[in-house]
């Protein structure tokens, strides 16, 4: 399904290419249903990598291909539709629009496109998240923490085949991580999904198939 | 509104652009009603040109002679080259000429209570050219009566100058007609005398007329001169007022009655008013187009993070250009509507102005305004278009 084709980002090549790494300047083929786990300490390329899959940054050597096709070659309103049913993100920035209400900013992504879920499910996860309290506030005022979780069901609303996540619990507590954490295994079931996570330690927060040092 | 539409339109507003996007839809406003109303004005002086209605107020129908001045004396016979080159012209519809009787004739009362005599001179025009409908007008040896057509100035001056200081009854149209006269020509072997009856009265040719058919027998009967002589002509033209036809006349030395010719002065008037409103209205457009896609350009960059961030998100930049056309583009079809209806009130307004005075244009806009608004609409529809995606391309 993806395919990474010896990557190198080009600003960052000097200092990676002295490193030993897993997944910098090597092929790696990752299958519909595989969940990977990549582990870096800060610095090492963890955003960059998740932003070069997700089509944002192409300044890179080597290839991404996403069901055969370099994402390079794309054109903005192909990569467009391949962000609206195909892959879905989780930011470690969290991305969100400061001055709509939680609830706007996750409707924005499951009205994008034809939708997965009716609007029900939005509230449904926000009580399983424990915000369903701060749904009609506006995100500018919401704690990192509920950010971060109206962030995470942004990404679960819409339909996806490969869900990429950037540190996606930083600001949550353990109890909140697995309760987090077990929605986005069900919803990546649910679809039979690939998923790549990325952090700054290890963690068995998932049944991961490949464990990756960037 | 759907549930995308009502988000983006909360991400995506108007913000530092607002005071412009006021002055581009008021410039804009302005440019269309201009435009719109210098193409009803011409559609509407093009009517009363070609109007049935408005032959009282407009001739159709020029009589052209040479100017007479001491070179001219005894040349103002029109020569078959001028008539060809008449014919050429863009303003000529039609040129029928108008041929002199070369034979002495005088014409007569019969009746001892309205007694008169005078001696006359006829001339005869096409019938095409003859403005008197209903009546037979051709002639021949055999026929009880010569028709005869008069200016109606002539039946003015009758009564309401020559019967008063003559003490002699006032005549209505229908009892002239009524009135069997005697024409009489004269030669030197003798006189010859028919019946003749006024047959009607024409505005557009000022002198006595007779069918072709008659006066050529005359000539040939009892004038020594028999070579063909054209007096006059008459052009039956679609624009008497066309400035283009008063620089002919100037030119070639001819002139007609300039009480016709008059309408080329206002002509001026009116193509100078609606060149004005229209190099207004466009440059006014133009100034006014480029305001609102200044305004599409800040609203666009006001939100520039905005719209990085929905891209990132998944929403295409063809999904952000159909909101966008979707938020800037329904005003200007309330704009073109509004200029619209304004002409159409104004046209009404003006249809009963000129109604009063026997003026008839239409009371309804023309379908070429309306075509023209479309069209507006369009040429707007497009630079809006054009503006968001080089925008949000950028």
């Amino acid at each position: 399904m993806l395919e990474l084709n010896h990557l190198m980002p080009i600003p960052l090549r000097d200092r990676l290419s002295k490193k030993e790494s897993s997944v910098w300047n090597n092929q790696i083929l990752v299958s519909t249903e595989e969940w990977i786990k990549i582990t870096a300490p800060s610095g090492t390329g963890k955003t960059t990598l998740m932003h070069m899959l997700y089509g944002i940054r192409s300044d890179y050597d080597g290839a991404i291909l996403l069901d055969g096709i370099n994402i390079k070659n794309m054109s903005i309103n192909e990569l467009a539709s391949i962000r609206q049913i195909k892959m879905s993100v989780i930011f470690q920035d969290l991305r969100l629009f400061p001055h709509l209400t939680a609830f706007e900013n996750i409707e924005l992504k499951r009205v994008l496109q034809k939708p997965y879920y009716e609007s029900d499910k939005i509230i449904e996860m926000a009580e399983v998240l424990g915000i369903s309290n701060i749904l009609s506030q506006k995100a500018a005022i919401c704690s990192y923490g509920e950010q971060q979780r109206i962030s995470i069901i942004r990404a679960l609303i819409q339909p996806f085949t490969l869900l990429l996540m950037d540190e996606p619990f930083s600001h949550l507590d353990n109890n909140n991580k697995a309760i987090a954490a077990k929605l986005i295994a069900q919803e990546c079931i649910k679809r039979n999904a690939a998923l790549i996570i990325t952090d700054l330690e290890d963690d068995d927060l998932f049944t991961y198939s490949r464990k990756l040092i960037l | 509104m759907n549930k995308l539409d009502f988000i983006l339109k909360k991400i995506i507003r108007d913000g530092v652009g607002r005071s412009k996007k006021i002055s581009a839809l008021v410039g804009l406003s302005v440019a269309i009603f201009l435009l719109l109303t210098s193409i009803q004005l011409q559609i509407n002086y093009h009517d009363l040109l070609n109007n049935k209605n408005n032959k009282d107020s407009i001739a159709n129908f020029l009589v052209i002679n040479k100017i007479l001045t001491d070179a001219t004396l005894g040349k103002t016979s029109i020569e078959d080259s001028i008539i060809k080159d008449i014919q050429l012209q863009p303003f000529t519809e039609a040129v029928g000429e108008l041929s002199p009787s070369k034979f002495k004739a005088s014409i007569e009362s019969n009746s001892k209570r309205f007694p008169f005599y005078t001696d006359i001179s006829f001339e005869s025009v096409p019938k095409e050219f003859v403005d008197v409908n209903g009546t037979v007008w051709n002639w021949s040896e055999q026929s009880p009566y010569v028709p005869i057509i008069i200016p109606t100035l002539f039946l003015d001056f009758y009564n309401f100058q020559f019967s008063l200081s003559q003490d002699l009854p006032q005549l209505t149209p229908d009892i002239v007609k009524m009135i069997v006269f005697k024409v009489s020509t004269h030669t030197k072997t003798g006189s010859t005398s028919y019946n003749a009856k006024i047959v009607g009265f024409s505005d557009r040719i000022s002198s006595m007329i007779v069918p072709e058919e008659f006066l050529n027998w005359g000539n040939q009967q009892f004038s020594l001169d028999t070579t063909k002589t054209v007096s006059r002509v008459i052009i039956k033209t679609k624009d008497p007022g066309s400035p283009l036809l008063s620089e002919y006349l100037k030119k070639h030395h001819l002139t007609t009655d300039a009480d016709k010719t008059r309408f080329s002065k206002y002509r001026k008037v009116v193509d100078t008013v609606v060149y004005i409103a229209g190099i207004t209205g466009g440059l006014l457009l133009a100034f006014a187009l480029l305001v609102f896609t200044l305004f599409i350009q800040i609203t666009i960059a006001s939100c520039k993070e905005e719209i990085t961030l929905l891209i990132i998100l998944g929403a295409s930049p063809t999904q952000l250009g159909k909101f966008l056309i979707k938020r800037f583009f329904p005003i200007n079809i309330w704009l073109v509507s509004g200029a619209v209806t304004a002409i159409c009130f104004l046209q009404y307004f003006l249809f009963k102005v000129l109604e009063i005075q026997h003026i008839y244009i239409d009371r309804l806009i023309s379908g070429y305004t309306i075509g023209f608004a479309a069209l507006l609409l369009l040429l707007i529809w497009w630079i809006n278009k054009r503006s968001i995606q080089r925008y949000i391309y950028q």
